[in-house]
């Protein structure tokens, strides 16, 4: 077997570093969402969903210990890579925390029935509602929308006549009689709920220009200016 | 809820917010905002300490309990490696090893950003508490730390009131981020409350 094939046989190899962070990143956050929404609304279903996201991850971290020990040079790039390795592996167990968070659904339900009610009670809120025929919304794709930005509520998984889709894209269209699941603050819920009953009408965002092109190296000047100043 | 419900969703709580803090310490390559996630995952650990004590008092004293106070166990694990996950990405920080710019970038990049703002002069954020303001439902970021002068507020309440000069640390939708940028930098007046 020559390196060529051995390597291109691991999944996500095409990912640059950066990209396989970040979907890490995402994964993390959107799979612990999945697993507290599961027990809250019993979904085997669901469970399910978050066992593919912990098998994905795990590719993911197999590909960036690939990429990033194969881009190794000097001394000074392995210290700074075995950051980016540490944060990674954080990703990863948080997944593997939200595996084990869904093999609770496995207990019979009269074990757990103060769950559901304990995570409703959760600062990050986690929701269900319907879409009403009447809504707004409806015909509109998710990223049209702009649902996160304009009510602070993130759609983590959505039920529709072909059944259910987690984590959707922003392509994915609202259409009447979808069961949505939000994760955001209880205000952004009651904010939702009046568009999607269609007691008010949805109000889409101005399209603002692309960023200022901030990175976040000039942001950080404005919080450690402290250690800077010093430093001069 | 009882007594357990309580500390046990506040451990949930507070490994959630450890994660957004432990994100925001690395985005910046931020010691202070790091030296927060250690000092909270100590009070998980004390947390979880009460937890155990309450636990092993209600098991004595009523074994009919202890099928859900396994559940509950159970959980609490999940919750603490999901903390311990916060504080080592925090540890990467702390050690001085987080200054890869792939870091920063991948944070910036994903679906959940973060983006930090200053509190103009004529922003109409100033003088309004969080409460008033619902910031998270406008623009759908959510505020997670304030710098004010030297001192950080982490956390901020609902009655916490927005000064002029704060740095406003936030996390949300990137689409979110030029309108929180402009509700801070008093070039957007429009806040519907």
């Amino acid at each position: 077997m020559t390196d060529q094939e051995d390597y291109t046989s691991l999944d996500h190899i095409e990912m640059t570093v950066r990209e396989l962070l970040t979907e890490m990143k995402d994964t993390s956050e959107v799979i612990v969402d999945l697993a507290y929404a599961s027990l809250m609304y019993n979904s085997e279903d669901m469970a399910e969903k978050v066992n593919e996201l912990e098998k994905e991850m795990n590719d993911l971290k197999f590909a960036i210990r690939f990429k990033v020990l194969m881009s190794s040079r000097t001394k000074q790039d392995a210290k700074q890579l075995s950051g980016l390795l540490q944060v990674a592996s954080a990703a990863d167990r948080i997944s593997d925390a939200a595996a084990e968070i869904v093999n609770l659904l496995n207990l019979p339900l009269e074990r757990r029935p103060f769950v559901s009610a304990m995570l409703y009670e959760s600062d990050e809120k986690i929701r269900a509602t319907r879409m009403s025929p009447k809504s707004s919304m409806i015909g509109y794709t998710i990223g049209k929308l702009g649902v996160e930005a304009c009510t602070g509520c993130r759609i983590i998984a959505l039920k529709n006549r072909n059944g259910w889709i987690y984590d959707p894209d922003d392509e994915i269209k609202i259409r009447a009689g979808d069961d949505i699941i939000v994760r955001g603050t209880e205000d952004g819920y009651k904010r939702l709920m009046e568009y999607a009953n269609g007691n008010k009408s949805w109000e889409f965002p101005e399209v603002v220009e692309d960023q200022d092109g901030t990175t976040p190296q000039e942001e950080a000047a404005s919080i450690n200016e402290d250690e800077e100043e010093g430093g001069e | 809820m009882n007594r357990l419900e309580e500390m046990l969703l506040e451990l949930k709580d507070t490994s959630e917010f450890m994660v957004d803090l432990a994100y925001s310490s690395l985005i910046y390559d931020n010691e202070e905002i790091a030296e927060e996630v250690i000092f909270l995952a100590g009070t998980m650990e004390d947390l979880s300490q009460r937890i155990q004590e309450v636990v092993i008092e209600i098991g004595m004293s009523k074994p009919e309990e202890i099928a859900r106070i396994v559940v509950l166990i159970r959980l609490q694990t999940s919750i603490m490696s999901i903390a311990d996950a916060a504080k080592s990405i925090a540890d990467v920080v702390l050690r001085g090893l987080g200054k890869h710019p792939v870091l920063a970038m991948s944070i910036k990049e994903s679906e959940t950003t973060i983006s930090l703002a200053r509190v103009a002069e004529d922003s109409v954020l100033r003088g309004k508490s969080f409460a008033e303001l619902r910031l998270s439902s406008q623009c759908g970021m959510f505020v997670i730390a304030i710098k004010r002068d030297k001192e950080y507020i982490f956390g901020p309440g609902k009655t916490t009131k927005v000064e002029a000069g704060d740095i406003l640390i936030a996390k949300g939708p990137e689409e979110g981020v030029p309108v929180f940028k402009g509700l801070a930098d008093g070039t957007d007046k429009e806040l519907s409350l």
